[in-house]
């Protein structure tokens, strides 16, 4: 049945992914389009890290060096921020958190969508997950390094950041373990160490693939040496695979306790706006839903120019959307159910936070807010839009702004108007612009390396999940076998 | 993956010799009875305790049944192919939902005053929830709820059966299947929604001061936790009686027990979540909610709640052969069913003493006839459901990929 | 270099229904030092070779709950014994405040030694293997299948063991050097 609709879809494979198939009542679309034999998915994904230094393409050059510079740009702001200390933010009181911890929520959270996708779809055995969780990982990483560094700086005193480890100081007092931002710095190293874990144990036997196919040194010293003489050996595999399996289970509680924890940041307090019961489960699918759009961002320029369209389909792009508009309507509960307490409890501060949010000074944030998390997102209820390359990427960077925005909201308009009116205070940024083009200067320069070098999908699970990866697969019976596994595999050597 | 066609059950309807079909009846006489003996205390000179049990029992059962609603209507949406085969049962349990509208009558006729403080009370803060806590908005609210939840309850079974007569029209069955998944995506919409401020509604108004944003969310988690232990039970119990032997695998029973197993943590979470929130911030109005709950005898269920409820089933459903072994995942089922009443107990009876007052622990004999009472007339009209037609969807098109569905 | 001595075979099959059946013969002629290596991980080969399930959970679960029970103890000693001071008005042995860490630590320690026990008990890494020699073992990593029969199985046989890997219909077979 699937090879019927395969035969349907055109031959070019630069439009192919983007054909939309029928919506079926049973049965699943072939994951990967094109009759694909496995050494055509090595290729497709090995010729952009195999591409000589010198033969880069000029447009990635040039990105690179963007990057590169908004990145050393930042490091001239650290040292800046090192120099003259925070006065250079617009904190004041009351707005004594602003920007610097808005970031470091928009970072963590667009690094849920990685060990998400990774983790929890792969417990779900949701095996489209196979063409984007390489890339989705690759993001998480270094979204959290992005993370880190805003809650590295977000202290103020870079140099004193060391008191956040847990050492005892020169009086031999140890860091308060009952605070919620001592348990943040165990949450976000925990699972920045074991995203990290998790993407290198997939990585391993790509590399493995870059290392046999390469005839320069330095390549097969540097893929060789980061491969750890994998040989895919079906002994190594059964273990890998359990111990691949114990980091996803572990994974999936691992990416909700972390922006649980990033919630309890503001839960745990009594200010109004911030402490409310329903923040773990309203940030972690707050996260989920920035990730997701991350991805989409991310993803649907890389596999126009990467030449990917065959393997992340518009399928995946449709299954990505569909998460985004759940995850964004759980989201939009939160908000309601958050504003209907506020009601409901006859608290007049609750009240007047959520009121104060909607039509007090920053009305615009907060309607930037629900327009972009809630009201657009509602658009994938239609087929034609979920499935909609273009549609789709604009409604992510939505996303992506509607995200920031929340975080802005949360921090600031709760905390601008204090108890007191003599305590009112409009904050106005300063220099904060700069700390957040930064981060991303960071994640992008370090994303971009990425995609030159390492393997942006996960071949050796994209090639398990082909029809003809399964030994009992009917084509052998009628041998169709030797036109899968060999039509390239001839001339090879 | 490839489609093969297999060979759909036989054995798809309940013997007539079975206890399942005589269910109805044992089922609606215990129902009668419990239920009678409870609202018959209720009325009675001390019968706030007895108004509390049932509600309670209601509040438990309703939960079930609503988790049922749900989670057919997110298999519908997420076109799930692993639980084909127990579609049927879901639906017998979703179609029952017009039963609680009937079942919420005593509570709206003999119940309000005993149960809810802000019907008769006063003071500054309820009297700023009076928009919302009165009870002409209450009972219109109440209506709606039972509007939509029967709506959809019966039409995704009423589709359902319809499908069963279809044949090898293959056009047709697949519209019916589409025609749900739109329907449902709608559904769950309306779902979220009645289920959260239905359990405000009910349970948390109890303590009307009392708010706490999550607490639709505890309800949700606690309610389909309970669902999937009870419908691992009705199918383990249904191929006992002789249907579906072949149909329902070890495969299925071990997705069902990582079912079980994935929301006893998220039970978990959501619970530590309010009660870590609120233990920290500690704010008067707030910590009210906990405070009742660890005095006058309460405080041991409290404490127990977290090992009973999360440590010992969590680790008892770590292991992938509990998982497949059916008769030892039947003890975790019973014993997720009991605790799922001892949680709702601890949510619903401490405030039995009335508002302010802290009560003490107890169990009254109404509790023991409300409990068979609600959950007798369940069984009888989820049993009316499952006897009158087939108990698998057996022309589902995802039926045969549930079929040969199998765990790597 | 010149006194090399045979290490195993190789063959060589086109794909993974082949490599299967092959494994099959193998397993049931009774070798033991023997292995099947494949670009991506062939599901139910295990059961064609005869595998024993690995004993990786266990490790993680003894270390997991060695993390876990270390850490409990030791916040409860850090917030009661070398730092007892009240902060934000909580108690000094504030048991809720304490589950954050103790988990992410519970979690820290499961995933370490997932990760190192999947590569301790597949003795890797290991720079060299007699197979790397081989010009056709490099499409392994790419799309060809394989299985080595070591010379030191018991049952080895220098024209036996070659006759059997011809058998499963090997498209190629070459000797590993030492």
């Amino acid at each position: 049945m699937a090879t019927a609709m395969e035969t349907a879809l055109p031959n070019d494979p630069k439009i192919r992914g983007d054909i939309v198939l029928p919506d079926l009542p049973v049965g699943r679309e072939e994951l990967i389009r094109g009759n694909h034999s496995f050494h055509e998915i090595t290729e497709i994904v090995c010729r952009v890290n195999e591409a000589p230094i010198l033969a880069t393409p000029k447009p990635f050059i040039f990105g690179i060096m963007l990057a590169g510079s908004v990145f050393a740009m930042f490091g001239g702001y650290i040292g800046y921020l090192y120099w003259e200390g925070p006065g250079i933010w617009g904190n004041n009181n009351p707005v004594g958190w602003a920007w610097d911890i808005v970031n470091f929520v928009f970072w963590v959270g667009i690094g849920h969508a990685g060990t998400l996708i990774s983790a929890i779809l792969y417990l779900f055995r949701q095996k489209w997950r196979t063409s984007i969780n390489r890339y989705a990982e690759a993001m998480t990483i270094f979204a959290v390094l992005a993370a880190s560094a805003c809650v590295a700086l977000h202290t103020g005193r870079i140099w004193m950041d060391y008191y956040l480890f847990p050492l005892p100081n020169q009086m031999g007092l140890w860091p308060n373990f009952r605070s919620p931002l001592e348990w943040d710095v165990f949450a976000v190293n925990t699972y920045l160490l074991v995203s990290l874990l998790f993407w290198f144990t997939g990585l391993v036997p790509d590399f493995a693939t870059l290392r046999d196919r390469t005839t320069v040194t330095w390549r097969r010293l540097f893929y060789g040496s980061l491969a750890m003489g994998w040989r895919g050996s079906h002994r190594h595999w059964v273990t890998y695979e359990k111990a691949y399996q114990i980091l996803a289970a572990f994974s999936a509680p691992l990416v909700l306790s972390v922006h649980t924890i990033v919630s309890f940041d503001f839960a745990v307090s009594q200010l109004p706006g911030w402490h409310t019961t329903i923040f773990p489960p309203y940030f972690v699918a707050g996260a989920i839903f920035s990730g997701f759009a991350m991805v989409q961002t991310l993803m649907l320029p890389a596999r126009a120019w990467l030449g990917l369209k065959d393997i992340v389909t518009v399928k995946h792009i449709e299954n990505m959307n569909k998460i985004i508009l759940l995850t964004g309507s759980l989201v939009g509960y939160a908000y309601a159910m958050e504003f209907f307490v506020a009601a409901y409890s006859g608290n007049d501060y609750e009240g007047f936070t959520f009121l104060n949010r909607m039509g007090g000074p920053y009305w615009w944030a907060y309607w930037i807010m629900v327009s972009c998390n809630v009201i657009t997102p509602q658009l994938f209820w239609f087929r034609k839009i979920r499935t909609s390359v273009a549609a789709s990427f604009i409604l992510s960077i939505f996303v992506n702004i509607g995200m920031w925005f929340e975080r802005f909201v949360i921090t600031v308009t709760s905390l601008h108007r204090d108890a007191l009116v003599s305590s009112w205070e409009y904050f106005v940024p300063v220099t904060e612009v700069l700390f957040l083009l930064g981060t991303f200067g960071l994640f992008f320069f370090c994303f971009l390396l990425f995609v030159r070098f390492f393997p942006v999908i996960a071949m050796s699970e994209v090639k398990g999940v082909l029809p003809q990866a399964n030994p009992h697969w009917e084509g052998y019976h009628k041998g169709e076998g030797h036109g899968h596994g060999t039509a390239e595999g001839a001339g090879g050597h | 993956m490839s489609h093969v066609e297999v060979a759909k059950p036989t054995d798809i309807n309940i013997p007539a010799s079975s206890l399942w079909s005589r269910l109805p009846v044992i089922g609606g006489g215990l129902g009668i009875a419990g239920i009678g003996a409870t609202l018959a205390a209720g009325v009675g000179e001390h019968g706030q305790r007895a108004m509390f049990s049932y509600l309670w029992a209601f509040a438990a059962v309703l939960g079930i049944a609503l988790a049922a609603l749900g989670w057919l209507l997110i298999e519908h949406v997420v076109r799930s192919q692993w639980s084909a085969v127990f579609k049927r049962i879901g639906e017998s349990m979703a179609a029952s939902l017009p039963l609680f509208a009937l079942l919420f009558l005593p509570i709206a006729l003999l119940g309000m005053h005993a149960l809810y403080p802000w019907t008769h009370e006063t003071d500054e803060i309820l009297e700023k929830k009076r928009w919302f806590l009165s009870n002409e908005f209450f009972f219109g609210r109440a209506v709606f709820y039972f509007f939509i939840w029967s709506l959809f309850g019966t039409l995704l079974y009423r589709f359902s059966v319809r499908q069963d007569t279809l044949g090898n029209d293959l056009a047709a069955r697949d519209r019916i299947s589409l025609g749900l998944r739109k329907f449902s995506a709608v559904g769950l919409f309306f779902w979220v929604l009645t289920l959260s401020f239905a359990s405000i509604d009910w349970l948390m108004s109890l303590q009307p001061h009392w708010y706490s944003t999550i607490f639709g969310l505890y309800y949700f988690s606690a309610s389909i936790l309970a669902f999937y232990a009870f419908l691992t039970l009705v199918s383990m119990a249904l191929k006992k009686a002789g249907v579906l032997q072949q149909a329902i695998t070890i495969e299925h029973y071990h997705d069902l027990g990582k079912y079980l197993f994935g929301f006893t943590i998220f039970w978990a979470y959501i619970a530590f979540s309010q009660f870590m929130l609120i233990w920290y911030a500690n704010i008067p109005e707030e910590t009210e909610f906990f405070l009742v709950r660890l005095h006058g005898g309460w405080e041991y269920v409290s404490y127990a709640l977290p090992v009973l409820h999360f440590f010992i089933p969590f680790f008892f459903l770590l292991s992938r052969h509990v998982k497949r072994n059916p008769k030892v995942l039947a003890i975790a089922c019973w014993y997720t069913l009991f605790m799922h009443l001892v949680d709702i107990f601890w949510l619903v009876m401490p405030n039995a003493g009335g508002h302010g007052a802290h009560s003490h622990l107890s169990v009254s004999w109404t509790d023991i006839t409300a409990i068979v009472g609600v959950t007798g007339i369940f069984l009888a009209v989820m049993g009316v459901f499952l006897s009158k037609n087939a108990v698998i969807g057996i022309n589902d098109p995802r039926l045969s990929e549930s079929l040969t569905h199998e765990n790597y | 270099m010149s006194t090399t001595k045979l290490w195993g075979y190789l063959a060589r099959y086109e794909n993974p229904a082949e490599l299967y059946h092959a494994c099959e013969k193998v397993r049931d002629e009774g070798y033991q030092r023997w292995d099947a290596c494949t670009p991506f991980p062939v599901h139910g080969l295990e059961r064609a070779m005869g595998m024993k399930p690995t004993i990786l959970p266990w490790i993680v679960l003894v270390c997991g709950v060695t993390g876990s029970v270390g850490m409990l103890g030791f916040l409860i000693y850090a917030m009661n014994e070398l730092s007892p001071y009240i902060v934000g008005g909580k108690p000094i042995f504030s048991l809720p405040a304490y589950v954050p860490i103790w988990y992410e630590m519970t979690v820290l320690s499961s995933c370490l030694a997932a990760f190192l026990g999947n590569w301790i008990l597949n003795g890797l890494p290991r720079p060299h293997h007699p197979a790397f020699a081989s010009k056709a073992f490099e499409r392994v990593t790419d799309d060809k299948f394989f299985i080595m029969i070591e010379a030191k199985d018991k049952n080895f046989d220098t024209k036996y063991t070659r006759l059997l890997l011809e058998s499963t219909g090997a498209s190629l077979i070459e000797e590993l050097e030492d």
